[in-house]
């Protein structure tokens, strides 16, 4: 395996799991919210 | 919810959906066909095309088609043509429409065999394995393989089951029935509940795959260049001569086109039943980024990675040109027997997740024409559930019946599960930046967004995805129709496979224009004249 590969490998793998875990983070902590009473909405 | 209509069905959380479009995405070519284009194309160069189709094509289409989808359901319109209808503002849109049923409809004749074939070999390995004998030359196991593939599909002569096994016939009739008992339950109660299992038992499965795979070492001390650093360098070593090779970047932009399940008719049925405040840009977001997960980060390091490690760079050329079938089915059994006491374990493991990934693929494919018959002839969800189920039997038996060569099923995966699919995301991403307007169709998707689309996407929308996809379909056309069109005038089987696409076109099209006066009569908005209702 070539140093360049293993920079293709790294970023592509950084990449993917990134998008992904920062996709689901964003649409879980959205759920969260919507699942609120509204009293704690906004404190 | 059996006798609830389509017109009240909705999903039951934002998670369900994105995790059903994710599931329609996830299919054998994540970890079969993915891999063995990227070895073939440039290695990690193969990449730099491959994202940017993902950026310039899939993503935003995928966007479109979710806010498609909303807008139609806010009109009362749960399919294809009805919804395709709205955005082209008359007949035009709606008869282009047929393909978004026509498509999953067809697709999923052969693509439940597939399925079986997948259970089948998962049965295999669970019961003890294939029969190969690692003592013997690789020659011979490749050969022991190959009949065990010819057997489970029926590949030597007409008719699965003389030719090769009722095992296949016994594991479709099982599938098929999962399926349909899925969709009959309804989009909340059945799809939307089993992919929410589905999809985790497929990342766990993919998970213990790729640590077995990435713990391999060298496992043969005699051949130490045969190992799993250099099975990931096989796969990922860049060849930058690649990106000067048009084939590349057509093979990246095809991969990422046929992957994400866009211009399939699915994302437009099952949008259809978000509500005007629910999100669709992030959910489009993540529904595209979990299939590259699959792809990329599992289907990228598993399979070709695996096979380098026990056939060696010399086999592996073969292998990878085997195409996805070749690679999945022939070589890597190979690859198990070699892995000792786990081999069939691990086989099991890696062929149940095919089959989930598989599975959550064709439940998508019922819904799009489920949605129709409702919609379209008035009928309650069991008798079009009915009417659908026939035609998918009589396809699928056409399709097990006409075994040989596995042409008559390939025939109809060249002409609608490839070239349709270029042809009706083409009419989707013009109707929508051009005739709905770009403008107004950024409004739509912008209703309840969680998060915003980048404002030069207008631009992508309007100008680079649709010229994108025109220069990629061109080149593929030129490179693939004159041999396909040569092949189904030479060939009876391809013939009578195109005969069955005419069929089920004619009939999808007859109940367009029952459906349209239907429609018309109910005073439903068929041409897109007036703004949705919230």
């Amino acid at each position: 395996m070539s140093p360049l590969g293993w920079i293709f490998l790294t970023l592509s793998m950084l990449f993917v799991w990134g998008l992904t875990g920062w996709c689901f983070y964003k649409v879980l902590t959205a759920e969260a919210e919507i699942e609120k009473p509204p009293d704690l909405l906004g404190g | 919810m059996s006798q609830q209509s389509s017109h009240e069905q909705r999903w039951g959380t934002r998670v369900g959906v994105i995790l059903a479009v994710a599931g329609s995405a996830v299919g054998l070519g994540n970890f079969l066909r993915f891999p063995g284009n990227a070895a073939a194309n440039g290695g990690g160069a193969f990449m730099i095309p491959y994202f940017a189709a993902l950026l310039l094509v899939g993503i935003p289409i995928g966007w479109a088609e979710w806010a498609m989808g909303r807008y139609g359901g806010r009109k009362g319109f749960h399919s294809s043509p009805s919804i395709l209808g709205v955005f082209g503002k008359g007949a035009t849109g709606r008869y282009l429409g047929v393909l978004g049923v026509l498509i999953p409809l067809a697709v999923s004749f052969y693509y439940t065999y597939i399925e079986a074939w997948c259970l089948g070999y998962f049965w295999e390995f669970a019961t003890g394995g294939i029969g190969i004998d690692t003592a013997t030359p690789i020659t011979e196991q490749t050969a022991r393989a190959a009949q065990v593939y010819s057997d489970m599909t029926g590949r030597a002569a007409n008719g699965v089951v003389s030719a090769g096994t009722l095992e296949t016939l016994v594991f479709w009739v099982l599938a098929f029935a999962v399926n349909i008992w899925l969709v009959f339950k309804g989009i909340s109660k059945g799809i939307e509940k089993f992919v929410s299992y589905a999809m985790p038992a497929m990342a766990v499965c993919a998970l213990i795959v790729l640590v077995r795979v990435l713990t391999l070492g060298t496992p043969n001390p005699a051949i130490p260049e045969q190992n799993v650093v250099s099975g990931l360098g096989y796969m990922w070593n860049p060849d930058f001569s690649a990106l000067g090779n048009a084939q590349t970047w057509l093979a990246a932009a095809g991969q990422i086109f046929f992957s994400l399940s866009v211009g399939f008719g699915v994302i437009i049925n099952y949008a259809s039943y978000l509500r005007k405040k629910d999100d669709v840009v992030l959910s489009g977001l993540t529904a595209s980024a979990t299939n590259e997960l699959f792809e990329v980060g599992f289907g990228g390091l598993i399979t070709v990675t695996a096979a380098f490690v026990f056939l060696g760079a010399a086999n592996m050329i073969g292998a990878v040109q085997g195409g996805t079938f070749g690679l999945g089915f022939t070589t890597l059994p190979v690859v198990f027997a070699h892995m000792g006491a786990f081999g069939n374990f691990i086989g099991a493991v890696f062929f149940f997740m095919l089959f989930l990934a598989a599975i959550t693929s064709s439940i998508s494919m019922y819904q799009p024409s489920l949605a129709f018959f409702q919609e379209s002839l008035g009928w309650s969800r069991k008798a079009a559930t009915t009417l659908m189920v026939s035609i998918c039997i009589a396809g699928s038996f056409l399709v097990m019946y006409f075994s040989k060569g596995g042409l008559f099923w390939s025939t109809i995966d060249d002409w609608v599960g490839t070239f349709l699919i270029f042809v009706l995301a083409m009419v989707q991403i013009i109707l929508f930046s051009w005739v709905f307007g770009i403008d107004k169709g950024m409004e739509e998707a912008h209703q309840g967004a969680l998060i915003e689309i980048p404002h030069f996407y207008r631009f992508i929308m309007k100008y680079v995805t649709p010229t994108y996809l025109l220069v990629i379909f061109v080149f593929f056309c030129k490179n693939n129709l004159p041999a396909w069109v040569q092949s189904v005038v030479d060939e009876p089987l391809k013939q009578g496979a195109v005969a069955l696409i005419v069929a089920t076109t004619v009939l999808l099209v007859v109940c367009t224009r029952l459906g349209e006066k239907r429609w018309r009569a109910a005073g439903l908005d068929v041409d897109g004249r007036e703004p949705a209702a919230d």
